[in-house]
């Protein structure tokens, strides 16, 4: 009785340790190769459920899924000898797990190293002999899917990697240089700010100077009807004397200048010196007028 | 070659048989295993059975019920879960209560309908080789769970590794000026139809929402310059609105001082013309009766005219018959006299007062003068 327990108790330990040690899964993110004694024996895993000969056999597992080799920015040369940083990206997938395994000795560090370094190359390599405009702008696609497509075949044959995407994250000017671009820039803003202000006063003084003119138009013009209709007045008065006057001359004479003395001698202050000899003083001397 | 494959049984390495319940076996054959241990608990209960039978039973009871418990999961209404079976893709549960084996299945819940945000902030490169500085920020949700799960090692990091190069990508495409105004939708558009191609190739599952341009500026280093202009296109508007103003205010004042001058002339051409003909008439009526009585008529004008005028005036008549005196008129007295008669009333000092006591004197003294020579010349 204790004795079968006890060997059932051992059956069962001996047969947990050699499943937990024989059985392994394979997740559908991972990619496995099998080692007997350090020798590859095999290489592609669907995902599931296997069992290996423990001790003998060792598993090392891989990620399978896509993944990043991240490159610090790194200073590059371009076609018109500029500096400038570059920061890049790749995505990656091991796409062929014995072949990861033998090339990079199963140290993902490993792969991605020699993975950045190639991007480096190439990069560099595109990088110089374009100007930065047209790594800025103008053929950034075309730059990109030419290294992906490039690397990919070099990276496929001698890492087992698929090389899904190489991608410039940034592309920077050294500080020296941005302050030289800052400094343009300014220049450039100081020019437009300069442009507005000065059109600002070129409308200003159109503006005024056409009010101006339009004062001057206004009023010379009526100046000119005032003095059309002061001649007309004045004619009009010169021919209704003429008219008036032309029928007796003489007495217009004699009335007008009695008037004029009238007008001439208003004030206290003009003084006459008088001799009594004239016609006015007839009757002051001699009562008969003689 | 998976042990879970259809038929696995048969393809079992260790047989059914000598196998105790602690690996993780077919489903179907756990279940007749526990239902065969019920079996024996029951038969092991009843009166007579072997001590030594019973612990093992409750043992394993007890271990199916945990076991069973453990597989017990609940997906929310906002998750997915994915399964894995023994490491294969399985399925995608949607929300409920489910129940997946322990150890065999494993289960990844993903929140599906939350919408998270990425933000990202840099200065880059325009096209016309300026420089900008642009916030980002990118709303996504995972669309596709077991891309999100299984495919991407770090889907996040892609997503913000994937922004700054479709960012920088297309404002390097763009002129300054069209960052900052005028292409604004344009950035964020075109940012997210390359953005989302990115994350498709790989494999992040993620989908994007919205990619909002939350700040699009001249770098700060010449954010004043950037500023000036602005003001200078205020500047602009303000002298034009200045001058406008000033046109506005200077040329009515001129119609109306146009008119004033017209109005002017029309009333002195009628004053002119009018007083002619008033005059006219009155020299006309008067010439009637003149020539009805010219001697008479003309002499009472003229003496009217004479007295008016002698009556108006200062007057000094001299008697040139006598005129073998010598003579003193005190013209510039008498002048002085008549006009500023006034101007002495003013002020009444001592010295004043003084002074107009030696003119009533003086005044005296020429009345005097006066009368003794208008009786001399009578």
């Amino acid at each position: 009785m204790n004795n079968r327990t006890l060997a059932i108790i051992a059956v069962v330990l001996v047969g947990i340790l050699l499943i937990s040690s024989s059985a392994f899964v394979v997740k559908e993110t991972e990619k496995a190769v099998l080692l007997r004694f350090g020798e590859l024996v095999r290489s592609y895993y669907e995902p599931g459920l296997y069992f290996k000969i423990p001790f003998a056999e060792k598993l090392r597992k891989f990620d399978a899924r896509i993944q990043t080799v991240d490159s610090s920015p790194v200073r590059m040369l371009n076609s018109e000898n500029k500096f400038m940083m570059v920061d890049s990206y790749a995505k990656y997938r091991i796409s062929d797990v014995g072949k990861f395994y033998t090339a990079t000795r199963g140290d993902e560090r490993n792969a991605v190293r020699l993975l950045s370094e190639q991007i480096n190359d190439r990069l560099r390599n595109q990088f110089g002999v374009r100007d930065l405009h047209e790594v800025v702008s103008g053929e950034r696609d075309e730059l990109m899917s030419e290294i992906t497509k490039n690397l990919n075949q070099v990276a496929q044959k001698n890492l087992g990697v698929e090389v899904i995407d190489v991608r410039v994250k940034r592309i920077d000017l050294p500080p020296e240089v941005s302050e030289s671009v800052f400094q343009r820039m300014r220049a450039g803003r100081e020019l437009e700010a300069r442009d507005h202000r000065a059109k600002g006063e070129e409308a200003s003084e159109r503006i005024r100077a056409n009010a101006d003119r339009q004062k001057v138009v206004i009023e010379s013009e009526a100046y000119r009807q005032a003095e059309e209709l002061r001649g007309a007045g004045d004619a009009e008065a010169a021919a209704i004397y003429a008219a008036a006057y032309n029928k007796n001359p003489e007495f217009y004479r004699f009335t007008r200048s009695l008037q004029a003395y009238k007008e001439s001698f208003k004030s206290k202050s003009d003084m006459l010196l008088v001799e009594p000899d004239s016609e006015f003083f007839r009757y002051l001397k001699d009562p008969k007028g003689q | 070659m998976a042990w879970n494959e259809p038929g696995g049984n048969n393809k079992d390495p260790w047989g059914g048989g000598n196998r105790k319940n602690d690996g993780p076996p077919d489903l179907d054959e756990l279940i007749r295993k526990i239902q065969q241990k019920l079996g024996g608990l029951f038969r092991g209960g009843s009166p007579g059975t072997g001590t030594g039978n019973f612990p093992w039973m409750l043992i394993l009871v007890l271990g199916a019920l945990i076991y069973a418990g453990l597989g017990i999961y609940q997906v929310n209404a906002n998750e997915a879960a994915v399964v894995l079976r023994l490491g294969k893709y399985h399925t995608t549960e949607s929300a409920g209560l489910h129940w997946n084996p322990p150890l065999i299945d494993s289960v990844t819940k993903v929140n599906m309908t939350e919408v998270r945000t990425e933000r990202t902030t840099g200065q880059m490169l325009t096209e016309d080789a300026n420089i900008v500085e642009v916030v980002l920020t990118v709303q996504w949700q995972v669309g596709d769970a077991e891309s999100y799960v299984l495919r991407v090692r770090d889907p996040v990091k892609s997503l913000q590794e994937a922004t700054d190069s479709a960012l920088r990508h297309v404002v390097g495409s763009l002129t300054l000026n069209g960052v900052i105004s005028q292409n604004r939708t344009q950035v964020s558009t075109d940012t997210q139809q390359r953005l989302q191609e990115y994350l498709d190739l790989y494999q992040t599952g993620i989908l994007i929402d919205v990619v909002n341009l939350t700040d699009a500026k001249a770098p700060r280093e010449v954010q004043d310059a950037f500023d000036d202009v602005t003001k200078a296109r205020e500047d602009e508007v303000r002298l034009q609105n200045e001058a406008q103003a000033y046109a506005n205010q200077v040329i009515p004042v001129a119609r109306g001082q146009a008119q004033r001058i017209l109005e002017e002339a029309e009333g002195y051409k009628a004053r002119v013309v009018e007083s002619a003909r008033g005059e006219a008439v009155r020299f006309e009526k008067l010439l009637t009766e003149y020539e009805r009585a010219p001697e008479v008529t003309r002499e009472r004008l003229y003496l009217d005219a004479v007295q008016e005028v002698m009556s108006g005036t200062s007057k000094v008549m001299v008697d040139v018959e006598g005129g073998n005196n010598i003579m003193y008129l005190p013209l510039d007295k008498l002048a002085q006299e008549s006009a500023t008669p006034a101007a002495q009333r003013q002020d009444t000092s001592p010295i004043v007062v003084e002074e107009v006591y030696q003119r009533v004197v003086e005044r005296l003294r020429n009345d005097a003068a006066n009368s003794r020579r208008s009786q001399t010349v009578r």
